[in-house]
């Protein structure tokens, strides 16, 4: 242990990089888990040309495309806020990309192409398919995590795209997990069984490239490489609501990755005095931490990488039990409405349970296909509402641009605010349509960044922290958060594929019928036949006909 | 009755024009508007340009001065040269003789050391003109020939003329590895290297399958630089090199490697391996090394540092013989190299296993896998000639110069066949558009190709080397363009399902009353057609 603690300082001396891994394990009473691993490579800046730690993919990428920051997420699955609280990233349904440049790039649109299309290939997923009709550029509700400089426009230098279409499975896990520097083969990432994680109710990769301080006064700053996944298991697919390692990934854990400098697991045991449970093995601390009226107990767990198997679980000491479940200060809802092919509506839902006003904004995000009018914006039924702080609305244009609106609400105090927008349905061009495309039309969540004022079920780590240890005792006057809601599916007017040919044909048909007769009369005259003229040979051949027919 | 005559007359004459102006305007002006409606886009190619490249100039010129003691020794050179570069289709000398000029004279008569010679040469000549060699004679020789870094060979006496024109075909101009870039057959050179490029990524990786077992200590960034940087900055006018280093840890790899008793080694045994397991060690690497990701060909050198219950590893051959060499290495061509360092028994052996890879030979070991994968073929011996051993790590003058022929004569090749298999594409396959962008690209390219072949023969190198890249780039841009296949996946059977339900109806009676239309205009009495 001693010898490797030398190395690694050695490694990290000899490169300047530092690799982290955390695992952070939270049940959701009553009948979900939710487990995040976190896996965090600091790197110098300068040293993206000669990696250790650090991906080189990832390093290529950022430093071709001149990218500041970078957020990409797949997702499978919903996150259910009111149930189940705040998760310590959400994520959007799907395929989520937004990207940070650097003010020295000239074609920004350009280069965010060209990003996708290379993240496309590197993770499998389809992020070609972005381009400026399914792109924005939020102006209020994303704010870059990293450090920038504050003098900064860094609103024009972001690009937003989201496929909520976009299916996540094991084609997505494993280019991701190469990127790992213990791949899967030891460390936490040796959990990530991909037969296992896909058998969840929710799951969610992602890769987030910011640049953090690296000294207290931030002159200069480290790049976070942070990689992530979100798992929410269902007790009924585990089989009983007493988890373990093994029942959750398949196996035990493996150890740590001997090259990473710290590898803590936490488990939040808050629950335990309404369900009570016993941990096994024992943590080798318990530690509670206050946070904006929330307070917590963590069971911490430093994995050894000399350790052998570990098999981290839970007994309950009374089954089934019922409870009442407490939604988070703010959670939110969203569905379509209206009937027929012709027009219809979003509602999105807001309910602030807290008992101060909270300020959030609101990000729409319609594809050019479903033409959202302003005009009939509506919040709480009104169309003039003292709520709305600031507006800001990008109208689309057909197959170039999607429609855009974000409001800065504040949201009164023990309240549920409901915001309305009607939109149209739109014809496509019969190439337009996607595969199946009576499955219906994905429309993509919202984006709710709030700053709550309490840090009730809050699991996100302050913006200046890197590993999971920086969330306890950390109290703010605020809470920044970024949520998505769920998102919608529309049918738009579908036609019959087949019916291009079938009015080919018909037309044709039409046409042949008519021409005929026109250019006989046309051309031919009717001649009056004798009696007894000889027939000819193609008249005798009709007159056999003829006759075997009668 | 008269009249009924005249009157059916003028009202076949009436039908006779109907039928006419049917045929008019479906077939004279329906038919060319349909073809020109539905023709695939295609920009005008100079085909018959893309067709004779086989008559540009196929030579290049090379510049060859001879300074001998005496003009008859120069001319029996001269003659010899002449008569054995006739027959090459690649080289063509421009040789230039002179008489060593007195003072010159002594300095070489004078100076014990071949390279103090050379430097005399560099005084009274310019040596840093490339494509332009010297043949210089020198009495106190060891050997029949002497050739070093710079562009200068030395001979003894008329004796060695025979060995100075096989140094000159075999070395100096290598002129079967520039035959084989136009020949049809793949040749080991050409396999090897990997193909021309305006740059490449050369990627070293450390592969450190062990980490919680052994400490290694080798400066990636600084060996990459020292060493690499050094190598590629001679031919950094060739391509842009990007230098890279990283390391994969724990990269598990089954080498499935046998114990062998061994009375050398510190620990009484090695591990052998088979190089025919090797390969599968590519592909193991491939998976971690992340080389798709870049913009460009990637050059890939990786280290592998063998764990401690392996090493040290020993390659064998098929026939279970081991692989005599200081480092353990293999090479895959168009793609890199591997060099295998086993740490020593002392180096396992301690409390804290610790591992200096040894720099100096592990970089000579990728720089010689290096120079046959950037198209510097190795040398092969040639009795009683002295080549003097490479002592840096930059590559000799002459190859540099031969380098550059080579990837100018593979650039105006691989441009020519692309364009030729281009244009032979377009003529079976009638669905292929050639847009505006793509047209020109090939036009460049075909202008670039003349240009190059031109320049090359008049022995201009360095521009002829940049205008046959030109050549390549546009070429393969031209190639490779998306817009190419823009319609190729249109199937023909869904065009006839649509223009058969149409056409044949239509067509079927306007066809048919062609042959009454023609024995009519003939004047000819036209068989009535009867209806009952």
């Amino acid at each position: 242990m001693a010898f490797c603690i030398i190395f690694l300082t050695l490694i990290l001396g000899a490169f300047g990089e530092e690799f982290i891994e955390e695992i952070f394990i939270k049940p959701l009473p009553p009948t979900h888990l939710y487990s995040y691993f976190q896996f965090i490579t600091l790197v110098d800046t300068e040293s993206f040309v000669h990696s250790n730690l650090a991906p080189r993919s990832i390093g290529e990428v950022i430093s071709r495309f001149q990218v500041d920051e970078l957020h990409m997420t797949l997702t499978e699955g919903q996150w259910r806020h009111s149930q189940w609280g705040y998760p310590v990233l959400d994520a959007a349904p799907g395929a989520e990309l937004y990207a940070w440049f650097n003010p020295e790039v000239k074609d920004i649109d350009l280069e965010w192409r060209k990003l996708s299309a290379t993240l496309s290939g590197l993770f499998c997923a389809s992020l070609n398919f972005i381009d400026s009709f399914n792109t924005i550029t939020p102006q209020m509700a994303l704010w870059p995590t990293g450090a920038v400089k504050s003098n900064l426009n860094v609103t024009t230098l972001l690009r937003y795209a989201s496929l909520p279409r976009e299916i996540v499975c094991t084609e997505n896990l494993t280019p991701w997990k190469k990127l790992l520097p213990c791949e899967s083969s030891r460390g936490f990432s040796a959990l990530l069984n991909s037969r296992m994680i896909h058998n969840t109710n929710y799951h969610s990769i992602g890769v987030h490239v910011r640049k953090v301080c690296a000294s207290e006064d931030c002159t200069e700053t480290k790049l976070e490489i942070k990689q992530t996944v979100a798992l929410v298991y269902d007790y009924k697919i585990i089989g009983s609501n007493d988890w373990s390692f093994r029942k959750l990934f398949g196996h035990g854990l493996p150890g740590a990755c001997p090259l990473a400098t710290s590898s803590i697991i936490h488990v939040d045991i808050t629950s335990n005095t309404s369900y009570p449970f016993q941990l096994s093995p024992m943590p080798d601390k318990v530690v509670q931490s206050r946070r904006g009226g929330s307070d917590l107990k963590l069971a911490v767990y430093e994995i050894d990488a000399s350790v052998e198997m570990i098999n981290i679980g839970v007994k309950h000491s009374t089954k089934e039990k019922l409870s009442v479940i407490i939604p988070p200060p703010l959670h939110f809802n969203r569905y379509v409405l209206g009937y027929g092919k012709e027009f219809g509506g979003i509602v999105t839902e807001l309910v602030n349970n807290y008992w101060t006003a909270i300020d959030v904004v609101v990000l729409e995000n319609a594809p050019w296909w479903l033409p959202i009018q302003l005009s009939s914006l509506r919040i709480n039924s009104e169309a003039e509402s003292k709520l709305v702080k600031s507006q800001y609305y990008s109208p689309g244009r057909s197959r170039q641009k999607p429609y855009h609106l974000e409001l800065l609400l504040k949201l009164p105090p023990r309240s549920t605010t409901t915001i309305t927008i009607d939109f149209e349905f739109v014809f496509l061009k019969w190439q337009e349509y996607p595969p199946d495309a009576n499955h219906g039309f994905y429309i993509g969540s919202a984006i709710i960044a709030a700053n709550l004022p309490t840090a009730k079920n809050y699991t996100s780590l302050p913006v200046t922290g890197i590993n999971y240890h920086s969330t306890i005792n950390a109290s703010q006057s605020w809470y920044p958060a970024v949520f998505r809601t769920n998102g919608a599916m529309v049918s738009l007017p579908t036609p019959d594929f087949s019916m291009p040919y079938n009015v080919i044909c018909l037309a044709c048909t039409v046409v042949a019928l008519a021409f005929g007769p026109l250019h006989n009369i046309c051309t031919k005259e009717l001649i009056l036949k004798p009696v007894g003229t000889p027939l000819s040979l193609t008249q005798k051949i009709l007159n056999f006909f003829k006759r075997k027919k009668e | 009755m008269s009249k009924h005559e005249s009157k059916t007359e003028a009202e076949e004459s009436n039908r006779m024009w109907a039928s006419a102006s049917f045929v008019g305007v479906l077939i004279i002006i329906g038919l060319p508007l349909w073809w020109k409606t539905t023709e695939v886009y295609r920009v005008a190619l100079p085909y018959d340009k893309i067709s004779s490249f086989d008559q540009l100039p196929r030579k290049v010129a090379v510049d060859l001065k001879i300074l001998a003691y005496d003009d008859v020794t120069a001319a029996d050179l001269e003659a010899l040269i002449e008569k054995a570069f006739e027959d090459s289709d690649i080289i063509k000398p421009r040789i230039q003789k002179a008489v060593l000029s007195d003072e010159l004279h002594h300095a070489l008569e004078y100076v014990a050391d071949e390279l103090d010679a050379v430097e005399e040469i560099n005084r009274a000549y310019n040596l840093t003109e490339r494509n332009c060699f010297y043949l210089v004679q020198r009495r106190n020789l060891f050997q029949h020939v002497w050739l070093g870094e710079e562009r200068v060979m030395f001979f003894r006496d008329s004796e060695a003329s025979r060995l100075v024109v096989e140094s000159l075909l075999r070395w100096v101009y290598q002129t079967s590895v520039l035959s084989g870039v136009r020949s049809e057959t793949v040749d080991a050179a050409r396999s090897t290297r990997l193909p021309p490029a305006a740059g490449y990524h050369v990627v070293l990786s450390v592969v450190h399958p062990t980490p919680d077992k052994l400490e290694v200590e080798f400066d990636a960034k600084e060996a990459v630089e020292d060493y690499i940087g050094t190598f590629v900055d001679e031919l950094s006018y060739l391509h842009n090199f990007t230098l890279k280093s990283q390391w994969l840890y724990l990269l598990d790899f089954n080498f499935q490697a046998k114990e062998v008793k061994d009375i050398n080694e510190d620990r009484g045994r090695h591990f052998s391996v088979r190089r025919d397991r090797l390969h599968l060690l590519l592909t193991s690497l491939e998976e971690r090394a992340a080389t798709h990701v870049a913009a460009l060909p990637t050059i890939n050198l990786a280290l592998y540092i063998v764990p401690c219950h392996l090493s040290p590893l020993q390659i064998y051959y098929d026939d279970d013989k081991p692989v005599q060499a200081t480092m353990q290495a293999f090479m895959s061509p168009k793609w890199g190299g591997v060099v295998f360092a086993s740490p020593s028994a002392p180096d396992c052996g301690h409390q804290h296993p610790a591992f200096h890879p040894h720099t100096r030979l592990v970089m000579g070991t990728f720089l010689a896998q290096l120079r046959p994968l950037l198209g510097i073929p190795e040398v092969d011996y040639i009795p009683d000639a002295f080549l003097v051993p490479l002592r840096s790590v930059a590559a000799r003058k002459w190859e540099v110069d031969s380098l550059v022929r080579l990837r100018t004569l593979e650039q105006i090749t691989s441009a020519q066949r692309t364009l030729q298999s281009l244009a032979q594409l377009l003529g079976e396959i009638s669905n292929i558009v050639i847009t505006d962008e793509v047209g020109a690209s090939i036009n460049s390219a075909v202008e670039s190709i003349q240009e190059a072949s031109h320049l090359l023969a008049e022995g201009d190198i360095m521009n002829a080397y940049d205008t046959s890249k030109r050549a390549y780039l546009a070429a393969e841009t031209a190639f490779m363009d998306p817009s190419l296949l823009a319609l190729l996946y249109f199937p023909d059977d869904q065009k006839y399902a649509i223009y058969i339900p149409l056409f044949l109806p239509i067509m079927f009676p306007v066809v048919l009353s062609l042959k009454n239309l023609l024995l009519w205009f003939r004047g000819k009495p036209v068989h009535k057609d009867k209806i009952e």
